[in-house]
């Protein structure tokens, strides 16, 4: 017999893991969209507004599963973890939407010279491969995985600052390009920023051990 | 989902002294209804009250409707052994009957209803035992005293002696407050099995247990029926200010 907690468990972690897949083809969608200069604005917000309400799903089962069965031990860690994951999947989904909101207000990065789109291109697919690790470390619980991701969070801090050293030091010609890179930039920086606190809710809830990986 | 029974204004005395005070309620079929409330608030009497147990006790009195499938159990034209057939009950302290083996305490009440037939006793049997989680520790020894089991697993085997007999409905009083906290969740985790196939209604003092089983939580206090609703949401966010104290341990 499987403990009666188990079943609720089980689809807490169903959920977080649909969220996790759509939240890989939110943030995808709007890089694609940015980059490529087509609007995807309205889909992006219809993704996003999906996985607001699944975080809140998410956050309602996390709690009636500590007001009836008592959690402890890995039982609470990963319930704790679960719902800052279901926060952090809800994050990406905004930023993603703030992505195809600039696209779609600002004309994105149109206006951008060459070496700005490639340089967000560069970043854009660390970015994103940082989000994969999340959720596979999210579903196989692997602790291992999950500190992979200190190294890529690293270069990806370390892009977003020389960003910004390079387009002080060649301005691009329009402020419309300015603004809306920096942002992205921004948003992807933050991006990164949530997978590496997946990836330490990950480790958490695997080893107990309260991890910084950045 | 249908309910499986209505409760409908049913009043309750032992005597002169009022327990139960026009409780109306419907429970569900094959869900887990929790009674809560403190000791003396009428949890107890209100099962007995479903298979018509309370009537058995001196001087009881009922008033008001039972409907089991939309016949109320209290008619005139209802025999109150059909009933109990119908509606099951498992005990706070296991009960199996001490002088008998493990498979004719299973058997018990079969027996009792006129069945003989080894063949089909021998089926219903191992049905029930498997049904009660206990088959795999017992299948070897069934011609062993009912009595020599550990508490849980005595437990186990009055859930299989209910079983047997086919109810439709289980009651259960109490049924883990004389067990280890191990013995405990192991019937905790059958009441969730149980409830796939039967309606159950378990009275607890514990309220972590009615969270824990329960898919539907009453609150009695005084005899009365504070409040009523989705497990879910009594434990989460109970409307009545009264069941809020009780969850919360202010009182009871």
């Amino acid at each position: 017999m499987s403990r009666i907690i188990d079943t609720g468990l089980e689809e807490l972690s169903v959920m977080l893991c649909r969220m996790g897949e759509l939240t890989y083809e939110t943030v995808s969608l709007s890089i694609k969209g940015c980059l490529n200069g087509t609007s995807v604005y309205s889909q992006v917000h219809e993704m996003s507004d999906a996985l607001i309400s699944m975080s809140d799903q998410a956050e309602d089962k996390t709690f009636e599963l500590i007001a009836r069965f008592q959690p402890v031990a890995s039982d609470l860690r990963t319930i704790k973890s679960y719902m800052k994951i279901a926060y952090d999947f809800a994050r990406y989904s905004r930023y993603a939407l703030d992505i195809s909101y600039i696209n779609e207000q600002l004309g994105g990065l149109k206006e951008c010279e060459e070496w700005i789109t490639e340089y967000i291109e560069k970043m854009s697919e660390k970015v994103l491969n940082m989000v994969r690790t999340s959720i596979d470390a999210l579903r196989s619980h692997s602790a291992q995985l999950a500190k992979t991701i200190a190294k890529t969070e690293e270069e990806v801090d370390k892009m977003y600052f020389e960003y910004l050293d390079k387009l002080i030091k060649k301005a691009p010609a329009t402020s419309k390009c300015t603004i809306s890179s920096v942002l992205v930039v921004r948003y992807l920086e933050r991006i990164a920023d949530h997978a590496t606190y997946i990836c330490e809710s990950v480790i958490y809830l695997a080893t107990g051990e309260k991890t910084t990986l950045r | 989902m249908s309910y499986k029974i209505e409760i409908q204004s049913l009043s309750a005395w032992f005597g002169s002294k009022q327990v139960l005070q026009d409780i109306t309620m419907k429970i569900k079929e094959n869900l887990v209804t929790a009674i809560i409330g403190p000791s003396g608030c009428g949890k107890t009497t209100l099962i007995r009250c479903l298979n018509r147990m309370h009537e058995l006790t001196p001087r009881a009195k009922v008033t008001g409707r039972v409907l089991l499938d939309g016949e109320d159990i209290y008619s005139e034209n209802v025999d109150p052994v059909t009933v109990r057939r119908r509606i099951g009950m498992v005990f706070q302290k296991p009960n199996p009957f001490p002088m008998m083996s493990i498979y004719d305490n299973t058997a018990a009440g079969l027996k009792l209803n006129g069945v003989a037939d080894k063949h089909r006793l021998d089926g219903i049997v191992e049905k029930s035992l498997r049904a009660a989680h206990l088959w795999d520790e017992v299948k070897l020894e069934l011609g062993k005293s009912g009595a020599s089991l550990s508490g849980g697993q005595q437990q186990r085997l009055c859930i299989a002696r209910a079983l047997a007999i086919e109810p439709e409905v289980i009651l259960m009083d109490e049924p883990t407050s004389a067990l280890d906290p191990t013995a405990a969740a192991k019937i905790e985790q059958l009441i969730r099995i149980l409830a796939e196939n039967y309606t159950v209604v378990i009275v607890t003092h514990n309220m972590q247990q009615a969270a824990r089983v329960s898919d539907f939580t009453a609150f009695l206090y005084l005899g009365k029926l504070v409040e009523y609703g989705l497990t879910k949401d009594i434990f989460e966010n109970p409307k009545s200010e009264l069941t809020e104290k009780y969850i919360t341990g202010e009182f009871g």
